[in-house]
């Protein structure tokens, strides 16, 4: 039969990916992006470059080969 | 027969790239952060590159659906040759009808019915088909479309108006890598068909690799079939839903993305076009003022119940008349032809291609400011 413990990992998993990325690249913008405060750009930065950490993880969780890396990591 | 196996499985590797473009490239193309040609070029050569990648090809052609092996159903070319039809018939049929739904399972309708002509409901196996693909499918749009809706929420939230526009470049990073993610699922399915053939057939020993040919022409044909478009299934889920912006791509694409890599590395593995779908209406509930088109949804929906059902009875009337001789091969071949190449005629007749995907110019593009508009309309001498 179905595994619901599994299940309820892989609902909150989505949730904390899916709505982190979309979090860090909405700061990003909110930070860095057009009609803000200049002094807080290096912030905005920051979150676009830890949404595309996110993104790079996506990538290594795609990509078998990049599993033994990602583990080292 | 293996050649015909082998042709068939290619041209359902090429339908299901086609069929699944929208997973990936609907939102982006429908909020114009990326031109309908240069999306589908990206989601090819990503498909391609992803087919390469990848090196988990399936042991068993159904997943364990099928009572396979000894004291289950004998897979035999003729087996795979009439659940390829059911398959490769129901993606032109939901592809006509502008409908996504999964291509797996389209697969594992043929192939039930197949194999239930030939060895009778005992080689279901109703758990594996409960556990596997009944419930997921239940599943799969609440999950993405709960992810969605938040991430919806958060998106608009966060950020004011005039920052919105900036989605669409992350859009171009989740929607490659939803590509990426199919090309390395999807193109192994073929490929382990061809293979557990090839192995029917005697040709290749058992419990061995898909050789480097079987690789190759599976990442083209895939590629292939994702660069020709399947733009009416992009309109609808693209545009037939619900009305998407910047903030509510980027949601959606995400959402899917996170669900997709979160199922598959959890072994709780879930229908990317059903995630996708979930997602699109998730990110239309999730925006104020936007609506969703419930009428589409339910068609969707309708669509993936009677998958299964409507693949099994192609592939079980496909395999009766091959089960009767060379000569019953002969009319499936004939008949299947017949049929795509009517399909083929019929789109032609209410055609929807790039230029209908086109954003108007006047969406989601800020107006200038009135001294713009004011020298911009001054006639030249």
């Amino acid at each position: 039969m179905i595994e619901w413990a599994n299940f309820l990992v892989v609902v909150i998993a989505a949730l904390v990916g899916g709505c982190g990325e979309v979090t860090l690249f909405a700061l990003g913008l909110r930070f860095a992006g057009p009609e803000t405060d200049g002094r807080l750009r290096g912030l905005g930065v920051v979150f676009f470059v830890i949404c595309g950490l996110l993104v790079a993880l996506g990538v290594c969780l795609v990509i078998p080969a990049l599993g033994p890396f990602f583990a080292t990591i | 027969m293996v050649a015909l196996v082998i042709a068939l499985a290619l041209f359902f590797d090429f339908t299901n790239g086609f069929h699944d473009t929208a997973n990936a490239m609907a939102t982006p193309i429908a909020t114009g952060a990326l031109r309908p040609h240069v999306a589908v070029f990206i989601a090819a050569v990503l498909n391609l590159v992803g087919a390469f990648i990848s090196t988990t090809v399936a042991n068993t052609i159904s997943g364990g659906l099928i009572n396979e092996g000894p004291g289950g159903v004998l897979i035999t070319p003729t087996l795979i040759f009439a659940g390829l039809l059911g398959a490769v018939l129901w993606n032109l049929v939901t592809w006509i009808l502008g409908l996504p739904s999964s291509s797996s399972h389209a697969l594992f309708g043929g192939l039930i019915g197949a194999a239930i002509v030939g060895s009778g409901f005992n080689a279901i196996n109703l758990s594996v088909l409960l556990s596997k693909i009944l419930i997921p499918a239940v599943l799969a749009p609440f999950v993405a479309g709960l992810v969605s809706f938040l991430a919806t929420r958060i998106a608009y939230a966060v950020t004011h108006k005039r920052q919105r526009e900036g989605f669409r470049i992350g859009q171009v990073f989740t929607s490659s890598l939803v590509s990426l993610a199919h090309g390395t699922n999807d193109a192994q399915k073929t490929m382990g068909v061809i293979t557990l053939a090839l192995i029917a057939g005697n040709l290749q020993p058992a419990n061995t690799q898909p050789q480097f040919w079987v690789i190759a022409v599976c990442a083209i044909a895939i590629a292939a079939g994702t660069y020709t478009g399947g733009w009416r299934i992009i309109k609808t889920l693209g545009r037939g839903i619900t009305d998407i912006e910047p903030p509510q791509g980027f949601a959606a694409e995400a959402a899917t993305t996170a669900t997709i890599l979160a199922s598959t590395h959890l072994g709780f593995a879930l229908s990317t076009t059903q995630v996708a779908s979930g997602s699109v209406i998730g990110t239309g509930i999730g925006r104020k003022g936007a609506s969703v088109r419930w009428r589409t949804a339910g068609r969707i929906a309708l669509g993936w119940v009677i998958t299964i059902p409507s693949a099994a009875v192609v592939g079980a009337l496909a395999a009766l008349l091959a089960a009767v001789g060379w000569w019953g091969i002969v009319i499936d071949a004939v008949v299947a032809v017949t049929v795509f190449l009517g399909i083929f005629l019929l789109s032609r007749r209410s055609k929807v291609s790039a230029r209908d995907l086109t954003l108007a110019p006047s969406q989601f593009v800020r107006p200038k400011p009135r001294g713009k508009i004011k020298q911009a309309g001054v006639a030249k001498p």
